[in-house]
C-alpha cells in the first residue's frame, strides 16, 4: 500500500493545479450536495420566546416524533398520514384548540431522537408529545419527558418496560407523564401462546429476531404457552436486518417440530417467508404462527398466498368487523388511496385519546397532571374495538385478534379467526 | 450437524458466496486499477435492483432485467468517471470521500423514485420453483445463483488472462502511469473500468433481489459484505475476489447457525485473523512503491 501514501504526496506538493479543478467539481456536484441535505424535517412557525399556550382557544402544539429516513421510513409516514387523517377529520382541532404539529425525524438514530426530544422541550415547549418508532428511543427519551412533566403518546414503540414498575428504572418504567397508544410486547405475544397451547397446540420451535424486542416477544410467547404444559423444542434468532434467511430456514426444516412460533416484521419477514416456501417447509408439513407484524399489510402485498395459513395475533386487522374500522378504513383509503395499516391504527388512536382527554378538562393544558388525570379516564370506540388505558401502566387494555391468512377474491388478507378479550399488560 | 443439513447448509454458503463474488468483483476491479475504493458499490448494487424492479413490472421479464439493469448502471459509471472522479486522480483520500457522496445522492433518489417500502422481486418463470435434492426441496433460483456465479468468474478469468481488453487491465493494475507513457488512453481506460465496476455491481443488485428482497440500508449492507470479501481476498485482484467470496459465503453461513449468539462476528473474526496472517489477504500482493 506504500504506493498509494506516496501518490498522495506527490498530490500534495502539486496542489496548485488541482485549485481549478475544485470549483468546477464543486459547480458539478453543489446540486447533487442540496439534494443530499433533504429536509426531512418540517418546523412550520417560529416559537422560542413566547410562554407554552395553555388555555382554550389558543394554539395547541404538539411534537410528533417519527422516523423520516432511515429503515422505518414508510412507517413513520403512515403514522404522519393517520395524524393527519385525524386532524382534517376534527377541523384541524383538538378539543376546539387549533392545533400546530411539529414533525422531527429521528433518523432512526437513538441520539438524534433523544436530542428532538430536548427540541420539543426547551425550544419548541410543545404541549405534547406523540410518535416514537423504535423500542430503544422510547427508553431513551423516558427520563427526560418524565423530569419536564412533558405528556407523551407513545403510538408504536412496544418494550414491556416502558409501562410497568421496574426497580432502579432500569432500562426504563412507567411514568404518570407517558401514555401507549400502540401495545406491549406481552400483549402480542403471550395471549397467543397461551391460546395455541389451550387449544392443544402444545410443541413449538422458535425463530425470532435477535435483538431486544424479538427476545422479548420469543419469551412471552413461552410463557403463554407453558401456563397450559406446552414446550418449545429449539430456536433460531438470526440478527435483526439479516440478508439470507436460508441457512435458519434451513435449521428448521431439519428439526422434527412442525409448528414454529417466529418474530419477525418488515424486510425480515418478507425475507422469512418467502425463503419458507422456496425451501418446501409448507409442503414437509410445517405450520407458521406468530406476533402479528409477521403478515401485516406492508408483508403480505409482496408475499401474498405464500403467507396463506399463517396464524398471527394483534389487536386489529384491515378486515375487522366493526363501524369505526369501515369508516376508519374507508376514509383513509379515500384521502391516501391505499390501506391503512396497523401504525395507521396507532397514531390515529393516539390523537384520539388526546382529543378526548382535552374535551375532559375544557383543553386546558397548564397541569400535565391534570392532563395525565384526565387520559386515565378515556375510554372510546377504536377501530380495534373499545379503547380505554390501564390506570395502573398506561398500557391499552384491548382484545388480541387471533388471525389467519387467506386469499379471498384474489386479495390477501388477515381473517379473524378468534379473539381473547380485554387484555391487560400485568405490569404493576 | 446430520450430512443432509451440512449438504444443505454448503450449497446456501455457497450460493451466498457466488453472490457475493458478482458483487465484490466490481469493486475490486476499480480498486485493483484506480486505486479507489468506490464507497458508491452498494448504491450502485441498490440501483441495479429497483432499475431491475421497475423492468420487470413494466415488461414482465426477469431476463430482459439482467441485460437493462447492467447496462443503466455501466452507463451511469462511464458518466460519472469522467465528470466527477477523474477530477480529483492522484487524490485517493478525496475521491473515496466523492464516492460516498455520491452513493449518499443516488439512495436519496432511490428513495424519491421508488418509495422507501420494502419491496420483493419474483423469481422468473423456470426458476421458481424447487426440485428434490439430498435433504429435501431446495429453490432451483439458489442452484441458478450457484451457476451464474461460476460462469461469471469462468467468464472474467479468460477475459483477465487471454484478451488484449484483460492485458490491459493487469497492465493497469500494475502501473497506470507507465501503461499511459506507453500511449494507452488511460482516461478511456479508467472510464471503462469504473463502468464494468458499476454494471457488476448493478448485475449483483438484480441476481440477489429474487433471493434478498429491495428495501433501504440494503445498500450498506451489500457494501459491507463486499468490503469484506475483497479485505480478505486481497484487494484489487481477481484470484481475490474468488477467493474471499468463496471463503465468506460458506463461513458466513456456517457461522450463522452455529455461534447464533456471535452471528455477525463471525465474518469479522474472520476479517482480523486474515489481516493478522495475511495483511495483503489470501490472494493479495505487496504493491510495489513508485
Amino acid at each position: 500500500m506504500s504506493g498509494f501514501s506516496k501518490k498522495n504526496e506527490l498530490a500534495a506538493r502539486r496542489s496548485y493545479t488541482y485549485r481549478l479543478t475544485r470549483r468546477q467539481f464543486l459547480i458539478a456536484t453543489s446540486a447533487a450536495a442540496l439534494a443530499a441535505c433533504s429536509p426531512a424535517a418540517v418546523t412550520p412557525g417560529a416559537s422560542g420566546s413566547a410562554a407554552p399556550s395553555a388555555t382554550a382557544g389558543k394554539m395547541l402544539k404538539l411534537g410528533q416524533l417519527l422516523p423520516a429516513t432511515g429503515v422505518y421510513t414508510e412507517l413513520g409516514n403512515s403514522m404522519k398520514r393517520a395524524t393527519e387523517l385525524y386532524l382534517d377529520q376534527n377541523d384541524r382541532k383538538l378539543a376546539g384548540r387549533p392545533v400546530q404539529l411539529i414533525y422531527e425525524d429521528d433518523a432512526n438514530v437513538t441520539a438524534t431522537g433523544i436530542q428532538k426530544t430536548q427540541k420539543f422541550i426547551d425550544q419548541d415547549k410543545v404541549d405534547a408529545m406523540l410518535g416514537v418508532v423504535p423500542t430503544p428511543l422510547a427508553y431513551g427519551i423516558r427520563n427526560a419527558v418524565h423530569a419536564a412533566k412533558l405528556i407523551f403518546i407513545d403510538t408504536n414503540a412496544g418494550g414491556n418496560f416502558l409501562t410497568r414498575d421496574i426497580p432502579n428504572c432500569t432500562p426504563a418504567c412507567k411514568s404518570p407523564y407517558i401514555f401507549r397508544a400502540s401495545f406491549s410486547s406481552y400483549q402480542i405475544s403471550y395471549p397467543i401462546g397461551d391460546y395455541l397451547s389451550s387449544k392443544g397446540t402444545k410443541e413449538f420451535f422458535l425463530a425470532y429476531a435477535n435483538y431486544g424486542f424479538g427476545t422479548e416477544s420469543a419469551g412471552d410467547f413461552m410463557t403463554g404457552l407453558k401456563k397450559n404444559g406446552g414446550t418449545t423444542t429449539g430456536n433460531v434468532a438470526p440478527p435483526l436486518g439479516n440478508a439470507d434467511f436460508a441457512p435458519f430456514v434451513t435449521q428448521i426444516k431439519n428439526q422434527p417440530t412442525k409448528n414454529v412460533y417466529s418474530f419477525f416484521s418488515g424486510a425480515d419477514a418478507i425475507g422469512f417467508i418467502k425463503t419458507w416456501n422456496s425451501l418446501g417447509l409448507p409442503a414437509a408439513g410445517y405450520k407458521m404462527y406468530g406476533a402479528g407484524f409477521l403478515t401485516e399489510q406492508d408483508v403480505l402485498k409482496e408475499v401474498k398466498d405464500l403467507a396463506n395459513g399463517a396464524i398471527t395475533s394483534l389487536f386489529w386487522a384491515v378486515e375487522l368487523d366493526n363501524p369505526e374500522n369501515k369508516s376508519f378504513v374507508s376514509a383513509y383509503q379515500r384521502q391516501y388511496t391505499l390501506l391503512p395499516d396497523v401504525f395507521a391504527v396507532q397514531a390515529y388512536d393516539g390523537m384520539h385519546a388526546l382529543d378526548e382527554a382535552l374535551k375532559k378538562i375544557g383543553a386546558d393544558t397548564s397541569d400535565p397532571d391534570k392532563v395525565s388525570k384526565a387520559l386515565e379516564d378515556v375510554s372510546f370506540k377504536s377501530p380495534r374495538g373499545d379503547f380505554m388505558f390501564d390506570k395502573n401502566t398506561h398500557n391499552p387494555v384491548q382484545d388480541i385478534y387471533i388471525r389467519e391468512v387467506k386469499t379471498q377474491n384474489g386479495q390477501t388478507v388477515n381473517t379473524i379467526s378468534d379473539k381473547v378479550a380485554k387484555v391487560t399488560d400485568p405490569g404493576k | 450437524m446430520s450430512p443432509e443439513l451440512l449438504f444443505e447448509q454448503a450449497l446456501n454458503g455457497l450460493s451466498f458466496g457466488a453472490l457475493l463474488f458478482i458483487l465484490a468483483a466490481g469493486l475490486s476491479l476499480v480498486f485493483g486499477m484506480m486505486d479507489v475504493v468506490n464507497l458508491a458499490h452498494g448504491a450502485f448494487y441498490m440501483l441495479g435492483a429497483y432499475v431491475a424492479l421497475s423492468v420487470v413490472q413494466r415488461t414482465g421479464s426477469f431476463w430482459l432485467a439482467l441485460v437493462v439493469a447492467p447496462l443503466a448502471l455501466g452507463i451511469l459509471g462511464v458518466i460519472l468517471e469522467p465528470l466527477l472522479l477523474r477530477r480529483l486522480r492522484g487524490r485517493h483520500l478525496d475521491q473515496v470521500l466523492l464516492t460516498i457522496g455520491v452513493s449518499l445522492v443516488i439512495v436519496d433518489q432511490i428513495g424519491a423514485i421508488w418509495g422507501r417500502e420494502v419491496r420483493s422481486l419474483a423469481a422468473p418463470a423456470g426458476l421458481d420453483g424447487s426440485v428434490p435434492l439430498v435433504g429435501g426441496e431446495y429453490p432451483v433460483y439458489r442452484l441458478f445463483v450457484i451457476g451464474f456465479g461460476v460462469l461469471l468468474a469462468a467468464v472474467v478469468s479468460v477475459v483477465h488472462q487471454r484478451t488484449k481488453v484483460g492485458m490491459l487491465i493487469r497492465a493497469g493494475v500494475e502501473d497506470a502511469e507507465m501503461l499511459g507513457a506507453l500511449g494507452v488512453n488511460t482516461d478511456r481506460l479508467f472510464a471503462a473500468t469504473f463502468a464494468v465496476g458499476a454494471a457488476l455491481a448493478g448485475l449483483a443488485g438484480v441476481v440477489a433481489a429474487p433471493v434478498f428482497g429491495l428495501q433501504p440500508g440494503m445498500d450498506g449492507d451489500a457494501l459491507i459484505y463486499s468490503l469484506v470479501v475483497v479485505v480478505v481476498g486481497g484487494l484489487g485482484t481477481l484470484g481475490g475476489a474468488i477467493a474471499g467470496s468463496a471463503l465468506v459465503g460458506p463461513a458466513d453461513t456456517f457461522g450463522k447457525v452455529l455461534f447464533q449468539e456471535f452471528a455477525l462476528a463471525v465474518i469479522f473474526a474472520i476479517v482480523a485473523l486474515v489481516l493478522l496472517f495475511r495483511p495483503t489477504g489470501l490472494l493479495g500482493r505487496i504493491r510495489v512503491a513508485r
